[in-house]
């Protein structure tokens, strides 16, 4: 790689804009942009973003990119014809999932499997859970089904048998046979997806991969060519939902990895600015239209879900960041329940008709009223549309009609909707369990997304966190997360055993071959890398739990120092352990870092020369009305600090500095409110 | 009453109760607790002992019982002297508190500058608790006693000392000694989370601001119930169902209900209902009562779980019914009779209000358990496989298939880890195919399996709904009803009260195979899209002779 293309270029596709973050090579700086998207061909509003940004392709060292594609597919059922090959007696197994209801409340609803029924097919064959086999596989038997798929149109084939992570010889045959009957099909062996136990969550995933794999391979060609043709001749990186990063090329047989792609990107980069900020433990707070996302990571390392719900009984069971989602944003709408009770969300006004400030034809106060109506949202600023001012006095309207049953006045009840959806919020925060030994004052929270800033303030006293970190650029942080992520391929293997009957070979056999799988499939791409990092972990439990901790390890380590290591991090989770009762190790886990070496520069930023001058005055609610000074995001340089109350502007999101609070301006440009001590 | 401090207070002390949940299911070892959320926690008024908060990870079927359980150890203590603080009260009589004896509670007062001011309590599923047959559900239990130990309202810790002598006891009587003493560790620890939490609150709003937000809630709650009863035409409704036996004599019991709805109140009379059975289907008041809450939330999800959601109903029960169990009545078999009542109340309330409630769902948990000595390890292992099966259909849908049972959120083991875990093996697990009342909108399927032993095991079920199959509203039709098979000897054959059988040892090579009733039917089939009617047949969720008969396809 030459050393004149440094540029380096990240794009988020989300359901509405694309956005853009482009890091320069020094001659142009870093640069951002957003676009509409085109749900039609994604790829078509990416290329308008990079024409947009006006970048050379000749001078781009690399391409970044996170998009929603997998994840749209599945929730709308629009992925491929599939078809599901299973054990004798177990076809079903995907529509019935493991006993269970959408709800906890309400009987209603059902379910739509990726698979109908009449795609399901079973053939005879079976191991037991050593992968001893019982049942050969029956060629004949398979061929025939194979015979009669040909005729029912499908794009891709799932083989999932029953125990097969521990010996997949007959998804492996299986495979061999089906291949030769039809070239065409993609065909998906569920052990090469997952190799782990749970039948019905390896086989839901592979089934992921399947559905989405035609969809994913034809986005991918599109994409490639097309950029060629715009003149780019590197490997574009996608953002995958654990965090790293795949090269496009490889990107079909990844294609269940994806399906969180931006979520994951965002969080991504917020752990990244803050601990280039200085902070190792870090919450992420995106706050949008309809939902609050947060995320926790622990020593600059995000929280990882092994597990994830696509839609009700569609789990994939592949690493994925941890973000947890409940239904508040700007616009979620307040009500008063039927026992005179004021709740928020999670109803939302979404887009149409918003909030009724937004004068699309809302009727019901939502949480940008209440923001509008304390005057912290600029009333001049173009939220709805390019040619529209706020309707204030609208806001304020229905504000006062839901706080008049309650005996508020309207500003009373605009802090009474920010109070409730504060605490909904704080609780979920709270729920993530960072109090496990953990002290709150040790995280800060970053705060992006377009109402991130507004209530960070708020989210930082309600859960005690140190500070609120607003990045530079706050509306297209998934964007700049693709650029700032590396390599990561994550591998796993059940063994579901005392860890007593185990010997310290073995596991260090499994963990080799886990490792060499993993560099092997990084060696494989064109992306260049300065050098790899293994990291292994084990999950493991007192016999008889489900639940298992994962605690890192090395490779050599002898099932004794795996127990003590099993033991000190149980008590550090549950405050005891529970004696004599012995230790099983359920899985071996492998995670391999490609760190890339073209990684994003900081930009250099001049610091402030002087106090940074406000440009004006606006009255702002805070318990009383306060004459409240408004900035400019851009005139906040290096250095600069004040107390609150301020009001902080930029064109996507609005940054809160309630009166006790203080904002100070780091070196990289981000803004760290605190609680004035 | 600051309506903003008080909408705070309550989203707290829900958060605290939700935290006291996800701590347990956490750092529970049985797996029926960690897999199967199979517990409850909840904050109740320090004087009246009604609900204030419960948490929303647990069951259900745990919804209003707590309260009672509450109120009962509270009268108790009152007479020893009171709660004092580092006390800690355990109990499982389940005529006190409610289901069966492997629920066991823990109690625990919370005082404020030595003042009491909120109760705490905690429920688990133990996996043993002693009794007849391993795991507790013995099909042919005539006495409580045959059913396990009894754990009367005692002090496990008194003023922070933990009672040794006490849990030498239990360990020594359960099977699952380990396990047992795991759980009442982790139930323990419980309560400091909880603790924690009303601490932080009373700090930061003081404790007279949040004792006045405790009375408050419940106010409100009840108001919330009484605009939705308020939505229930005046009338009475009423509505009969049978248990197909009580495990003992091959005798259908009857159960009935009167629903009277009078403005903002509600009257349910199960006067009619049969008397205590001899044998384990049986529950106690309190568990009645809160199944039908159970039912009621689950036609109105958005009414808090709160001590005043429980008082615009008024329950009329009459003594020795098996709605009404005492002791020394044997209670195993109480999940049947609970999915029961929940049944009834919709059967009675679809009469008034046919667009909110669902049809029958599946009825019968039909608990299967196996148990015996597994041949890789020496120990003692006791494996349970509660029946999942079709809901109800509703004007919203068809019913769900493989759905838990309305009292629950539990799901069914991963087939995998049963076979890592138990000597058995799945011959196959599949959707029950023709299984779901008919309908404008179709029932949901029940679930088949079979389960093929790899060594000697001890095999019970209690289920039902083989006579009285689940029921279908508004001109949908009944689902087919429940079956069991067993397979020994290379022969199979039907349990002599068909749904039911305790401790038959099965060899290896021997199976059992079960089919669970799917849901019943909403409004008349014949009204049904025709197209839905033939892509059902095409997925084989009906048979053609049912969409000729039932659906009138093809025409």
């Amino acid at each position: 790689m030459s050393g004149t293309m440094s540029g380096l270029v990240g794009i988020d596709v989300g359901g509405t804009f694309t956005d853009l973050f482009f890091s320069g090579d020094g001659e142009r700086g870093q640069l951002v942009l957003k676009v509409p998207s085109t749900p039609q061909d994604p790829s078509k509003g990416l290329l308008a973003a990079l024409h947009a940004a006006e970048l050379d392709p000749q001078r781009l060292g690399a391409l970044l990119h996170g998009t929603t594609i997998a994840t749209n597919a599945v929730i709308e059922r629009r992925g491929a014809r599939t078809a599901l090959v299973t054990t004798q007696g177990f076809r079903d197994l995907l529509e019935l999932g493991r006993r269970d209801r959408p709800t906890m409340y309400g009987l209603t609803g059902t379910h739509e499997p990726l698979v109908p029924r009449d795609l399901r097919y079973e053939v005879t064959e079976r191991l037991d859970f050593t992968g001893a086999v019982l049942t050969p596989l029956d060629e004949a038997m398979l061929r025939q089904i194979g015979e009669t798929l040909r005729g029912r149109d499908v794009a891709s084939v799932v083989i999932s048998f029953l125990h097969a992570y521990a010996n997949p010889v007959h998804e492996q045959r299986a495979r061999a046979i089906l291949a030769e009957i039809e070239p065409a099909w993609e065909i998906i062996v569920a052990t090469d997806v997952v190799r782990e136990y749970y039948e019905f969550e390896r086989t839901s995933t592979a089934v992921v991969q399947g559905y989405l794999q035609p969809l994913v391979a034809r986005y991918a060609g599109n994409l490639a060519r097309e950029l060629a043709a715009w003149g780019f001749r590197h490997d574009v990186l996608i953002m995958q939902s654990n965090g790293g990063v795949a090269p496009l090329s490889r990107l079909a047989g990844r294609a269940a990895h994806i399906v969180r792609s931006g979520p994951a990107a965002g969080v991504t980069a917020a752990a990244r600015l803050a601990a280039a900020a200085g902070f190792s433990h870090v919450i992420t707070a995106d706050m949008g239209g309809t939902s609050f996302d947060v995320a926790v990571v622990i020593d600059g390392e995000p929280k990882v879900a092994e597990l994830t719900n696509l839609d009700f009984r569609i789990p994939l069971r592949l690493p994925m960041i941890d973000v947890h989602t409940i239904g508040a944003g700007g616009g979620s709408i307040a009500q008063i329940d039927r026992g005179g009770i004021l709740q928020v969300g999670p109803r939302s006004a979404g887009a149409m008709p918003g909030p009724v400030a937004y004068a699309r034809g809302g009727t019901e106060p939502t949480v940008t009223d209440a923001n509008v109506v304390l005057g912290r949202i600029d009333p001049d600023s173009r939220m709805s549309g390019p040619d529209s001012r706020l309707d204030v006095p609208a806001a304020r309207r229905a504000v006062a009609a839901l706080g008049e049953p309650l005996g508020l006045s309207v500003e009373a009840t605009a802090e009474a909707i920010l109070a409730v959806v504060n605490q909904r919020m704080a609780g979920r925060i709270r729920l993530l369990s960072i109090e496990r030994g953990l002290d709150p004052r040790d995280f800060v929270l970053v705060a992006f997304g377009g109402a991130g800033p507004l209530h960070g303030g708020a989210l930082i006293r309600e859960v005690g966190v140190r500070a609120m970190l607003v990045p530079r650029y706050p509306g297209v942080l998934c964007a700049m997360g693709c650029v700032m992520a590396n390599l990561r391929i994550d591998l796993s293997r059940t063994i579901e055993d005392r860890l007593e009957r185990l010997d310290g070979a073995t596991i260090a056999r499994i963990l080799a071959e886990q490792r060499e799988e993993g560099e092997a499939e990084l060696a494989r791409g064109t992306t260049p890398i300065e050098g790899t990092d293994t990291v292994h972990s084990a999950d493991m439990a007192y016999a008889g739990q489900i639940h298992a901790l994962r605690v890192p390890i090395e490779a050599g380590w002898e099932p004794d120092r795996l127990a003590e290591a099993f033991t000190a991090a149980y008590r550090e989770e549950f405050g005891n352990t529970l004696g004599d009762i012995p230790v099983m190790l359920v899985g071996l886990r492998t995670t391999v870092t490609g760190r890339r070496r073209d990684v994003i520069r900081p930009e250099e930023l001049a610091p402030a020369t002087g106090e940074p001058q406000p440009i004006g005055q606006r009255q702002v609610f805070f318990g009383t009305w306060h004459d409240t000074p408004i900035f400019r995001r851009e005139d906040l340089l290096p250095g600069a600090a004040f107390d609150g109350p301020a009001i902080v502007q930029q064109s996507d999101t609005t940054t809160v500095v309630e009166p006790d609070m203080r904002l100070t301006v780091d070196a990289a440009g981000n803004l760290l409110v605190e609680v004035r001590a | 009453m600051n309506p903003v401090t008080l909408a705070v207070v309550r989203g707290s002390l829900e958060q605290i109760a939700d935290e006291m949940d996800l701590h347990l299911i956490h750092a529970a070892i049985s797996p029926i607790i960690s897999e199967t959320n199979d517990c409850a926690h909840g904050i109740f008024h320090p004087a009246t002992g009604e609900t204030i908060a419960q948490g929303r990870y647990g069951l259900p079927v745990f919804l209003a019982y707590m309260q009672f359980a509450v109120q009962n150890v509270l009268k108790i203590a009152e007479a020893e002297g009171g709660f004092r603080p580092g006390d800690v009260w355990v109990m499982n009589d389940p005529y006190l508190g409610g289901s069966h004896l492997q629920d066991v509670q823990l109690i625990a007062p919370y005082f404020v500058e030595g003042t009491l001011f909120a109760i705490m309590a905690s429920t688990g599923h133990w996996m043993d608790i002693g009794g007849n047959v391993p795991g507790g559900w013995a099909p042919k239990a005539q006495e409580i006693h045959q059913e396990g130990i009894i754990i009367p309202p005692v002090k496990l810790i008194e003023g922070g000392r933990l009672n040794t002598a006490l849990v030498k006891m239990f360990t020594a009587n359960v099977r699952l000694p380990d396990q047992i003493a795991g759980d009442l560790n982790a139930m323990t620890n419980v309560f400091t989370v909880g603790e924690r939490g009303l601490a932080a609150l009373v700090a930061k709003f003081g404790r007279e601001v949040v004792t006045d937000c405790l009375d408050a809630m419940i106010e409100r709650s009840e108001r919330q119930m009484r605009s939705y009863i308020e939505e229930i035409p005046d009338g009475t409704y009423r509505f009969d169902d049978f248990i197909d036996n009580d495990g003992i004599t091959d005798e259908p019991i009857k159960l009935t209900v009167a629903i009277t709805v009078e403005g903002s109140s509600m009257h349910v009379d199960f006067t009619g209902s049969a008397g205590t059975t001899a044998g384990p289907i049986n529950i106690s008041r309190n568990t009645a009562v809160s199944s039908c809450y159970v039912a009621l939330k689950h036609i109105f999800p958005d009414v808090p779980v709160n001590g005043g959601t429980f008082r615009p109903i008024r329950f009329t029960i009459p003594e020795r019914t098996l709605l009404s169990a005492e002791y020394p009545a044997a209670v195993g078999g109480y999940l049947e009779v609970v999915g029961r009542v929940i049944d009834m109340l919709f059967g009675a309330l679809a009469q008034a209000i046919p667009d909110r409630v669902p049809a029958a769902f599946f009825g019968t948990i039909g608990v299967l358990t196996v148990s015996g000595v597994h041949p890789r390890t020496g120990s003692y292992f006791v494996g349970v496989f509660p029946y999942p099966g079709g809901y109800g259909a509703s004007r919203a849908s068809d019913g769900l298939v493989n759905a838990t049972p309305p009292q629950s959120m539990a799901n069914f083991m991963s087939l995998e880890l049963s076979e890592h875990r138990f000597p058995l093996r799945f011959e196959y697990f599949a959707l029950r195919e023709d299984s779901g009342g008919a309908g404008l909108h179709r029932g949901g399927c029940g679930t088949s399996y079979g389960l093929a032993m790899t060594s000697e095991c001890i095999v019970s079920v209690l289920g039902d709904r083989v006579d009285h199959p689940p029921f279908g509203i508004a001109g949908g039709g009944p689902a087919k009803p429940s079956e069991v098979v067993f397979h020994t000897d290379g022969r199979n054959w039907t349990p002599a009260l068909r749904s039911k059988q305790e401790k038959e040892v099965l060899r290896a090579g021997d199976a059992i195979r079960v089919a669970s009733p799917g849901g019943g039917g909403f409004g008349d089939p014949r009204q049904r899209d025709r197209a839905a009617v033939q892509r059902d047949l095409e997925l084989g969720y009906i048979s053609r002779e049912t969409a000729e008969r039932d659906y009138g396809v093809p025409q």
